[in-house]
């Protein structure tokens, strides 16, 4: 199976984005709809829905092409990609009254307090979770396509 | 031994070893498969592919997750 390896490796790292999004969606129905509850989370849908699928897929298709000279592995290939997401989707996020940055921490879903002292301690979660994600899901997804 | 020993010796083995082909090229690459056996050889043996350094690093998370649950919105954001 040589054929259309960058469209396999587009696929396999959208797969984990996918499956989060109906989670995602189902909460959205149950706080929204059912709870009523007050919090912006259509706006909070936007980056998950429209830029982190892209932005995992792109991220596999990087790898494959840049495997053959970096030698990375994929968790680590992974877990760079928060050093770019976590910027683009606080400032989408800023911009769309999602997150707002108070005098002790960053409020999100205006519900959501976070202490800036939790901000590092947080990243390197974040980190922690993207390379889980992308060496046991998005590398296992790669071997099953024939693209590892 | 003596000179005829030597003839006798030389037959046989020139009876047992088959004469090389006038074309010693192999029928295909072999090169592919040899670069497939060195990959093999070369990964990372089960030993040292650390998982229970996987199994802290997820229970970590857990832990965090379970401290600050104001956390959970935002990493769902990100996947």
């Amino acid at each position: 199976m040589n054929t259309h390896p960058c469209l396999r490796a587009y696929l396999a790292g959208v797969f984990v984005p996918t499956l989060v999004l109906p989670l995602l969606l189902a909460v959205f129905i149950v706080v929204r709809i059912v709870l009523q509850v007050p919090v912006p989370i259509e706006q909070g849908m936007i980056f998950p829905m429209a830029v982190v699928p892209s932005f995992f897929g792109l991220w596999n298709m990087l790898y494959l092409a840049s495997h053959e000279w970096t030698h990375l592995p994929i968790g680590l290939h992974g877990a760079i990609l928060p050093l770019l997401m976590a910027p683009v989707g606080a400032t989408v996020a800023t911009g769309l009254h999602v997150l707002e940055f108070g005098s002790h921490g960053v409020i999100w879903f205006q519900a959501c307090p976070v202490p800036y002292a939790l901000i590092a301690p947080g990243f390197l979660a974040a980190l922690v979770g993207y390379y889980l994600v992308w060496k046991y899901i998005v590398g296992f997804l790669n071997r099953v396509l024939g693209i590892a | 031994m003596n000179e005829d020993d030597r003839n006798r010796i030389k037959e046989l083995l020139q009876q047992a070893l088959p004469p090389v082909a006038s074309e010693p090229e192999p029928e295909r690459d072999l090169w592919p498969a040899m670069l497939r056996r060195l990959d093999v050889h070369s990964a990372v043996p089960p030993h040292l592919s650390r998982p229970w350094l996987d199994w802290a690093l997820l229970a970590g998370l857990a832990v965090f997750a379970a401290l600050c649950p104001a956390s959970i919105p935002v990493f769902l954001y990100y996947l």
